[in-house]
């Protein structure tokens, strides 16, 4: 890496960061060096990925409409809904929120031209796709069975494909920890003059914390992985315990991992609500602050409290009570953030656009389903839920009612600036009721089924005729939720085919990434503007100096000398 | 926006004193230098992370080294081969410091002199874990003290072969001209490398060979 990165400034001649921009289709939409770009590439692909894993969750209420399996034989069903989680956590969500948003918001809304190494964020993307083909085709060779967490022995005993998934798995890993690596550098290094932390819009907050997260515990699920494929391949003796390793080295290194993982997934979400809150309420946020740091907080908490995963996995008592209490903890900065935002909304003045109501929708079903996490954390509950279908309604409150809606909510949000067209608002608001009906009717009977002891990651339940009703609700309202995708397909066709021009600002919003034209030119801004505030004040004039009004003329070369200054300017 | 343009004048003069050219290889330099120690970091929690994984296997035997099924303790380390062998890779850590004091003094033939002895020292370090491999009485797939032991010293031994690249990069660039007095990320980003590598092996030495 080292050996390029320095090339560039040999000639000292780099002082605005900006390349000149590519001509060749390769260059400019393939492998291009623009965070925009690269954003988009994140969000089109991801979004494939997500319509794969949403069919293969599909499959799994299909095959759980008759008690003894509709469709499936029990191991593909097993292939099937471990590819789902796995799919699902590390090639739609974790993609999006860091990936897509982060590297095409984050640039803009620091004042910067681009991320601070380029290449590497070319080399993140890239690794993203590779890895998502290696994941898939495991299908051909014996899909992985032991779930998204492929917990030892069972994984290292597992079918052929689970080597691919440690390879998919450990190559997403190092996409994301040079992404998080990237964002960092970019976050702390390449802000506009003026924009002191405390200025900074409060998704780059949360994309700084998700950076910290993504750089450090990443690298701990690589290790594993790693591990994992020594272990299969060439037999050395890690995680089975007859041979003296041991089954819980894997639970204590996955998820220390995948708890901040959680983190890496919902805290890019927060971001988007806070930005989504003020501008359709036409108010400063509430508790700017307070929201901000508690990203962080989350963040450092978030390694302290993996252990709560393993309450059943037979580890000493004493040690689950620190990790009972510090994830009870840990809902604490959560709640700040939801009672901030509510309190944003209080005495505002509206808007029911798409991107609101999602925010709004995410409030409900996020906070249910963090409810239902703190219920988790308490060691004697958790004996009693663990492993049954209150799991799977928890985590589809807080990664689909939570992070998929905050995605939703950000893609009507920056719809318009991505692509310069407008979205139907009608098909959004449809798009939103059937989405939040459709989730609700999908998981909520989940936790009954669970309380009464429906296990998860079984493909028949033959034994207990009675869960039959509630599966198949729930399997119905899963029917709907993916009709309701097709909305926002069909509004994306039609807002990219013939929706209207989009402004450069149509909210009326007050973050950098509105202060230049929709779509932005390449180099985002003709000049970089000097910040004076934070940017919620809603009401005051807007807090930039700087700010070229010819902007929108769109002009492709940018001004000779134009500089991203240091923050301390 | 009427209010901004009375700002202009205050932005122009903001900007111009940043764009001389010292000021921006200074912010190029700040920025890569804050990415090389991110970099560097998260290749502890790696190593971190594999360490943890030879506490925990350790921990959960009652002997170490481990006994294995046919009844006999697998035998320890050769504590004295191995201090030679670490010597010399600490000896490659003083080198390098010498050859980064050299390049900062302007004096290059002593740091042609000294980073050649600094891959000389890389060399002759990994040549002496090929040969403790070779002549290992534990395998990697034998045993959780041979997963750990081999796991680590070659992650370990893969990055000093790297290091021992980037080292022979860096003698062609700093004879090509590549560096100046004042310019010389690439030599201080070689010099914490070499020395991060040092410094994980001073907790390898101690896990495996002391300890």
């Amino acid at each position: 890496m080292a050996v390029a990165a320095h090339a560039g400034f040999i000639g000292g001649d780099t002082h605005d960061h900006i390349h000149p921009e590519p001509q060749g289709f390769i260059r400019k939409y393939v492998f291009s060096l623009d965070a925009k770009v690269i954003g988009i590439q994140y969000m089109v692909a991801a979004f494939l990925f997500f319509l794969i894993s949403g069919l293969l969750a599909e499959v799994v209420r299909t095959q759980l409409l008759v008690p003894r399996g509709a469709i499936l034989s029990n191991d593909t069903y097993n292939g099937v809904y471990s590819l789902h989680g796995s799919s699902m956590v590390w090639m739609v969500i974790i993609p999006l929120m860091t990936g897509a948003f982060g590297n095409f918001v984050m640039p803009l809304q620091i004042g910067a031209r681009d991320v601070a190494f380029p290449w590497l964020n070319l080399l993140s993307f890239w690794l993203f796709p590779v890895s998502a083909v290696i994941l898939f085709s495991s299908f051909l060779i014996g899909a992985p069975d032991a779930g998204w967490t492929e917990y030892p022995p069972i994984s290292v005993q597992g079918p052929a494909g689970t080597s691919l998934w440690c390879i998919a798995i450990f190559l997403i890993g190092i996409s994301s920890t040079m992404t998080g690596l990237n964002f960092m550098v970019t976050i702390v290094k390449m802000r506009a003059p003026g924009m002191t932390f405390t200025r900074m819009p409060l998704f780059v907050w949360a994309s700084l914390a998700t950076a910290l997260l993504n750089m450090v515990a990443t690298a701990a699920l690589s290790a594993a992985t790693a591990a994992l494929f020594m272990e299969r391949q060439f037999n050395v003796p890690f995680y089975d315990p007859t041979r003296g390793g041991s089954p819980l080295l894997w639970q204590h290194m996955f998820w220390f991992y995948s708890h901040p993982a959680v983190y890496i997934m919902i805290l890019p979400g927060f971001g988007i609500v806070s930005e989504v809150f003020p501008t359709f309420a036409r108010k400063p946020i509430f508790g700017y602050k307070m929201i901000a740091f508690s990203s962080i907080a989350i963040a450092l908490l978030g390694f302290m409290v993996w252990a709560h995963h393993m309450f059943t996995s037979g580890m000493a008592p004493w040690l689950a009570l620190p990790f009972m209490i510090l994830t009870m903890v840990i809902a604490v900065p959560t709640g700040i953030k939801i009672f901030s935002w509510l309190a944003t909304l209080w005495g505002g003045k509206i808007h029911f656009h798409p991107a609101m109501l999602f925010s709004l929708g995410f409030i409900a079903t996020f906070t249910f389903g963090g409810i239902t996490g703190v219920f988790l954390s308490s060691v004697p509950f958790d004996y009693d839920a663990h492993g049954t279908y209150f799991i799977v309604a928890h985590i589809h409150y807080v990664l689909f009612g939570g992070s998929v809606f905050a995605l939703y909510s950000g893609l009507y949000y920056w719809w318009p600036k991505i692509t310069g067209r407008m979205m139907s608002n009608t098909l959004g608001v449809w798009h939103f009721w059937l989405t939040f009906l459709a989730f609700n009717v999908t998981f909520l009977p989940m936790h009954l089924l669970g309380l009464w002891g429906m296990p998860r990651r079984v493909a028949q339940y033959q034994l207990h005729p009675e869960f039959q009703f509630w599966n198949d609700v729930a399997s119905v309202g899963s029917y709907v939720l993916a009709l309701s995708t097709l909305i926002l397909i069909y509004n994306m066709v039609q807002s990219l085919l013939r929706g209207r021009r989009a402004p450069g600002n149509p909210w009326n919003a007050r973050t950098l990434e509105w202060m230049t034209t929709s779509p932005p030119p390449y180099y985002n801004f003709r000049t970089i503007p000097a910040v004076l505030k934070n940017p919620y004040n809603f009401g005051e004039p807007l807090p930039y100096i700087g700010l070229d009004e010819a902007e929108s003329a769109g002009s492709t070369h940018p001004p000779a000398g134009s500089s991203p200054l240091p923050a301390h300017a | 926006m009427a209010a901004a343009s009375s700002f202009n004048a205050t932005h122009e003069a903001i900007t111009v004193r940043y764009n001389s050219v010292d000021h921006a290889y200074a912010e190029q330099r700040d920025i890569r230098l804050l990415g090389f120690v991110l970099f560097l970091i998260s290749d502890v929690v790696i190593f971190s992370a594999f360490i943890f994984a030879y506490l925990y296997l350790r921990n959960s035997v009652p002997n170490w080294p481990p006994i294995t099924k046919g009844g006999h303790q697998l035998p320890r380390f050769d504590v004295a081969y191995a201090a030679i062998n670490s010597t010399i890779l600490f000896g490659s850590g003083a080198t390098m410091h010498s050859a980064m004091e050299s390049w900062k003094r302007l004096d290059k033939p002593a740091f042609n002199l000294w980073l050649l002895a600094t891959i000389v020292l890389g060399i002759a370090f990994l040549g002496g874990q090929g040969y403790e491999y070779h002549s290992a009485q534990v395998t990697w797939a034998g045993s959780t003290m041979g997963a750990s032991f081999f796991t680590l010293t070659g992650l370990h031994g893969f990055h000093v072969f790297i290091g021992i690249i980037y080292l022979c990069v860096l003698y062609l660039q700093a004879n090509r001209g590549v560096y100046t007095g004042s310019k010389y990320f690439g030599l201080t980003a070689g010099t914490l490398y070499w020395h991060f590598v040092d410094v994980i092996w001073v907790a390898l030495f101690f896990l495996f060979y002391l300890w």
